[in-house]
């Protein structure tokens, strides 16, 4: 089980790593989505706000109407956020729920594809 | 050793598979290749042989979707096979600037079997383009730009089509799209009638919704279509690219309704499954705008010798076994498994649908879709979700399937419909 704290700096982590990626940056240049993510162990949520393609806002708790909801165990929340795993497998296998569009899944994976090309 | 015979003598499915999969990530599409690993959906196809594919490693599976309908006479069909053999012994493709015999003969096959008074063909290669020949007939013959499409509804992405394909998320980065395009949604008449004005060249759609999720427009509401459309001096197209060819139940999806449009299109199972061809096939009035333009539309691969044989030979082997008749009773045969398991998992499975083997299976959410796809892959069947709609899983065999093909299928589904509901109610708790 991962704390609030754990899940917020693994956040913080994947933030830098996709604002200050170029590549990916430009790729996502039409994306502009407010995302909540979920914790379900612990129910701890947090809100990201992405504005083409910039992840502008980290915050906790769960503001605004979200384009896409994520929701998963805290520590899988924490390898996700880390690069520890392909999240699309996990999502596919059931593992983690997101609601949303299928567009709106290929962006996220396309996200670690970029930054982690070899989970 | 020439390169085809290298590429066939290669056996080892783990060499062929790092190979392709190297040449993927750095030659075709490295995105593309990770959805498919993601998804399960990663098969190198080996061995084909009617309803089955096998992946180079020998694994089976029952195909259900078929390229969302090409293979309607099975995969890689022995006799259209054999027609294209024997013809490439003589045949090439054609020469552009002449007359090709082997066109002839299919165009007036297809003026016979096709419903109505639908008569003249231009052929092309894929379906966007015959999109593209229909669209250009209906403005160049009423002398007014506005097509009215439907939303969700599917037709291609090239120029004319793109516009036409009733999802932003295809239109959206290639903007500015050609002008005169209007959606409204299925199976509502009171928008079509909102949207027809003096400009309004045609109404274009598909019978059954394909990408859109298997949503068959109804037979009254095609009726009033063709009536708006003659009252409005229009045209009315059908998009059978999917419903083409038997897949409904009757040889043309129009048929399902007795409406016939003034443009039919068609494509996919039109090629065996061997050769690219497609086809606009138009009234005599219509006729009349070429008669004038002659070679105002026209296409270096559209009609080869070749592709024309091979058409043939599909069509023959469609009428012989009665492939409609078959796709009806196997469909009746899935309907009545699907029933069940709408019954057996009601939280998961909202509706069936569909005519003859163009079935869907949909879903409260999107996720589940992309989800049954993988789950399906691990039991034996390849199947996935309708693009414009995750919600729906197809189901879209070959025309050859058998009834212990069927039940194989439906097994596989019950099978991974009760996977998911163990991973809901996992997420649940």
């Amino acid at each position: 089980m991962a704390t609030s704290e754990e899940i917020m700096e693994a956040l913080t982590d994947f933030t830098e790593q996709c604002n200050t990626n170029k590549r990916l940056r430009r790729m996502q240049r039409d994306w502009t989505k407010l995302l909540h993510y979920v914790a379900t162990d612990t129910g701890d949520s947090f809100t990201m706000e992405v504005i083409e393609g910039e992840i502008i806002k980290n915050e906790a708790g769960t503001n605004g109407t979200p384009d896409v909801v994520v929701e998963t165990d805290s520590e899988t929340m924490c390898d996700m956020f880390w690069g520890d795993l392909n999240p699309t497998q996990k999502y596919l296998r059931g593992e983690i729920k997101v609601k949303g569009t299928q567009e709106d899944v290929m962006r996220i994976d396309a996200i670690t594809a970029v930054i982690w090309p070899e989970v | 050793m020439s390169i085809i015979d290298e590429i066939l003598s290669q056996t080892d499915a783990e060499q062929i598979r790092k190979e392709t999969e190297h040449n993927y990530r750095e030659y075709v599409n490295p995105f593309a290749l990770r959805m498919f690993k993601n998804a399960s959906l990663d098969i190198i196809e080996g061995k084909r042989e009617g309803a089955s594919v096998w992946d180079i490693s020998g694994e089976k599976y029952i195909d259900c979707v078929t390229g969302a309908g090409i293979f309607n006479v099975g995969r890689h069909n022995p006799d259209v096979v054999d027609a294209l053999k024997k013809a490439l012994d003589t045949y090439d493709m054609g020469g552009w600037i002449s007359i090709v015999r082997e066109r002839g003969l299919l165009a007036k096959k297809l003026a016979e079997i096709t419903p109505g008074d639908l008569k003249y063909s231009l052929f092309c290669c894929g379906g966007g383009e015959a999109i593209e020949v229909a669209i250009k007939l209906a403005r160049g013959h009423t002398d007014r730009p506005e097509v009215i499409c439907m939303d969700n509804g599917y037709h291609g992405v090239t120029g004319f089509a793109l516009p036409a394909t009733g999802r932003e998320v295809y239109r959206k980065p290639f903007a500015p799209l050609a002008p005169g395009y209007k959606h409204v949604p299925i199976n509502d008449i009171k928008a079509v009638k909102e949207a027809v004005t003096e400009e309004s060249a045609a109404i274009m759609l598909e019978p059954i919704q394909g990408e859109g999720g298997i949503v068959p427009a109804d037979d009254d509401y095609l009726r009033e279509l063709r009536a708006i459309c003659d009252e409005n001096e229009m045209l009315l197209i059908f998009d059978e690219v999917q419903t083409g060819f038997g897949r409904t139940g009757k040889m043309f999806c129009a048929e399902h309704s007795g409406v016939t449009p003034d443009i039919m299109v068609f494509a996919k199972s039109l090629s065996g499954g061997l050769y690219p061809i497609s086809c606009a096939i138009f009234t005599e009035e219509i006729s009349d705008f070429l008669m004038a333009h002659p070679f105002i539309i026209i296409n270096s691969f559209g009609g080869t010798s070749l592709a024309c044989l091979v058409a043939l030979a599909a069509i023959e082997y469609i009428e012989e076994n009665d492939l409609p008749g078959h796709a009806e009773k196997m469909g009746a045969r899935f309907m009545k498994g699907l029933s069940k398991l709408k019954e057996k998992y009601p939280e998961l499975v909202l509706d069936v649908r569909g005519k003859g083997l163009m079935l869907g299976m949909e879903f409260p959410e999107d996720s589940i879709g992309p989800r049954m796809a993988y789950q399906l892959r691990q039991n034996g069947v390849i199947s996935i979700y309708t693009f414009n709609n995750p919600r729906i899983i197809r189901i879209m065999p070959t025309l050859v399937i058998t009834p212990d093909e069927v039940d194989f299928v439906m097994k596989a589904f019950d099978a991974s419909l009760k996977e998911i509901q163990a991973q809901e109610d996992k997420l649940k708790k």
